[in-house]
């Protein structure tokens, strides 16, 4: 049965890649139906697909509303699969406050890193636009975060970068999360400056960061 | 440093009729900088158009730029059709909320009255009392957010893209309700004695695709651009971010002057449009002008002229975008010195 069981994933996959919600259902209850891992078909199917429509996006064939509607169809496949998922599973992930700093109200860029880090696996708490450097140190403490990932694409805001960091230091927990940060002012000199963890020029690029991130940790566990 | 010999409007008439001049024109975009020049807040410019033309006269006393532009944030048209906007005390305002949150409310969205709803009137006003102080020797223009993105302000721009993929018509019909408001105001600021401005970030290639631009954004800029055209005025547009796969179809609609940012390449512009129009760029707004010392400045702005100063239908030289509040004073005069050093024919 798993050539057919590959077939469904490429089906996942590709209903993701055309934006078409309604295969994304019909093949996900197939799934279901089939007791196939639900856990491999989103890894395999729906998250494979959002990572080829990141690639269309980066070579400029997929624009914005096309990557929207990606994930309209891959959140569509995962509510179904989600309730099937094994406790193992879900208790697996890792959790990642995301949000646009204080000043900025830009955020069609970090809707799309969010959408890619749900789709590779970890859990987004995304706390909107304009957000004050406290919020993301709170929040993050407050449902235990692995990841804090700051986005901005204005220079005279990249400073609440720097403000979440030192927070970070001053309250003496700057080891229990790693930060990230991106948008279009930011460069690896910049993250380094501010004592980030980690840059990131696109949201593909995010989802591997994030990952070899909190890899040593898994390891560990 | 040498001295202006003309003023900006004896020199841009001078220079489109290919006459000599004395340096080519240059706009740093001067939006809420203006604020500090007269040192108020930013905030205190909400609703106050006496304070507006007074900051924006100063600005161009201290600098002598080309072209005044009344701006003061991207929001006054959505704001005047109901989207809510946050006014910081001494910053830019931004969009808290769209106009309308559930669709079904679409049907209530009227364009606005440009002599009533918002601020437009105090926007009017700004225009009006800019005109009547330094009228006679420099162009003042008026900021106009275009339809595409202004009806990114009224449903919210991820809804919006969304819709153009689920529900293309009312996309069409925001845009349209848009553009209404735009020649309604367009109008107004004409009968001020200004010129409209037109901005339209979300037409940027680094959001929708070109075909996604000629589908929901060309037909109104178009429309647009008649409509200022058959007021006998030219039309300078301004898209930000990527612009390269759509700069044939900002010269189709109609666009007389381009004005791209530092996303887009100069060189490459001026080999594919500048046969047809002038053009208008591109010194980084961030980078260079609010972080970068005068030489810096200086550098980029010859670079530019390197690229650009015989572009047949000419060159404005200017920054990519509205620069940010607190770009340096310093900055601003190193890149007019260094236009005025150049001369004309511009020696780089
Ligand atoms: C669309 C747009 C807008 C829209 C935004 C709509 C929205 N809801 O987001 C509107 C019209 C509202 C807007 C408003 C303004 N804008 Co604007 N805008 C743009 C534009 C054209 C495209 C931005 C975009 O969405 N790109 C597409 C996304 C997908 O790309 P991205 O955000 O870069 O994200 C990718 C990566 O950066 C990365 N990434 C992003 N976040 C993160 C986070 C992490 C942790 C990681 C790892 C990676 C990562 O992954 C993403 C996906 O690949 C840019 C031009 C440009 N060159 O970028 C200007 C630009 C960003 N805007 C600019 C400005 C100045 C403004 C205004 C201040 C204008 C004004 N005077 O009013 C206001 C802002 C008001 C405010 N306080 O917020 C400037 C900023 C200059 C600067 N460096 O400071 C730019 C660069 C234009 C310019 N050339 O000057 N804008």
């Amino acid at each position: 049965m798993s050539a057919s069981e590959q077939e469904l994933f490429q089906r996942l996959s590709d209903a993701v890649v055309e934006m078409d919600e309604d295969e994304s259902v019909a093949v996900a209850n197939e799934v279901v139906e089939r007791g196939i891992d639900a856990y491999r078909a989103i890894e395999q199917g729906l998250s494979a697909g959002m990572e080829r429509a990141g690639q269309l996006f980066d070579e400029e064939e997929y624009f914005i509303p096309e990557l929207l509607m990606c994930s309209d169809a891959m959140y569509a496949g995962m509510d179904v699969l989600k309730p099937h998922l094994r406790s193992d599973d879900v208790a697996e992930k890792r959790k990642v406050v995301i949000g646009v700093v204080e000043g900025d109200t830009h955020d069609i860029g970090k809707n799309l890193v969010k959408i890619m880090l749900e789709t590779s696996g970890f859990a987004v708490t995304d706390l909107g636009r304009d957000i004050p450097p406290a919020r993301f140190v709170e929040t993050a403490k407050e449902i235990g975060a692995d990841i804090i990932a700051l986005s901005t694409l204005m220079t005279t805001t990249m400073e609440g970068m720097g403000a979440v960091v030192r927070q970070l230091s001053e309250e003496g927990i700057r080891d229990r999360f790693k930060v990230i940060v991106g948008g279009g002012p930011i460069s690896q000199g910049f993250a380094d400056r501010i004592g980030a963890d980690g840059y990131a020029v696109n949201a593909a690029d995010a989802i591997r960061l994030a990952r070899a991130l909190v890899a040593p940790a898994e390891a560990a566990a | 440093m040498r001295r202006d010999q003309m003023t900006p409007l004896e020199r841009l008439a001078a220079y489109g009729a290919g006459a000599p001049i004395d340096r080519l024109p240059c706009v740093p975009i001067v939006g809420n900088t203006a604020a500090r020049v007269i040192g108020v807040k930013v905030g205190d410019f909400r609703g106050n158009g006496a304070l507006i033309a007074e900051a924006q006269v100063a600005a161009y006393r201290l600098f002598g730029y080309d072209t005044i532009r009344i701006f003061t944030d991207l929001y006054t048209q959505s704001e005047a059709m109901g989207a809510k906007v946050t006014y910081p005390e001494d910053e830019t305002a931004f969009l808290a909320a769209p106009a309308i949150d559930d669709l079904g409310d679409i049907d209530r969205l009227r364009p606005a009255d440009p002599h009533r709803d918002g601020y437009l009137p105090q926007h009017l006003e700004a225009m009006r009392r800019a005109v009547e102080q330094v009228g006679n020797e420099v162009a003042v223009t008026g900021a106009v957010t275009c339809p595409f993105t202004n009806a990114s302000f009224l449903v919210g721009a991820d809804k919006l893209a969304r819709l153009m993929m689920r529900a293309p018509e009312k996309v069409h019909h925001l845009c349209e309700l848009s553009l209404q408001t735009n020649i309604a105001y367009a109008g107004a600021i004409i009968d001020a004695g200004c010129t409209p401005s037109l901005t339209d970030a979300m037409s940027s290639m680094s959001v929708i695709s070109p075909r996604q631009f000629r589908e929901f954004s060309f037909p109104y800029l178009k429309r647009l651009i008649d409509y200022i055209h058959g007021r006998g005025k030219s039309v300078t547009l301004h898209i930000c971010g990527k612009t390269a796969g759509i700069w044939e179809s900002m010269v189709e609609a109609g666009a007389d002057c381009l004005s791209i940012d530092n996303d887009a390449d100069l060189g490459e512009v001026r080999l594919a449009v500048g046969d047809r129009v002038r053009l208008m760029g591109n010194v980084h707004p961030s980078e260079v002008m609010l972080q970068g010392i005068p030489d810096a400045v200086r550098r980029a702005t010859l670079s530019c002229l390197a690229q650009a100063k015989d572009s047949p239908k000419g060159f404005i030289v200017a920054s990519g975008c509205s620069l940010p509040t607190e770009t340096p004073f310093a900055n601003i005069h190193a890149m007019l010195d260094t236009v005025r050093a150049a001369g004309w024919p511009a020696k780089c």
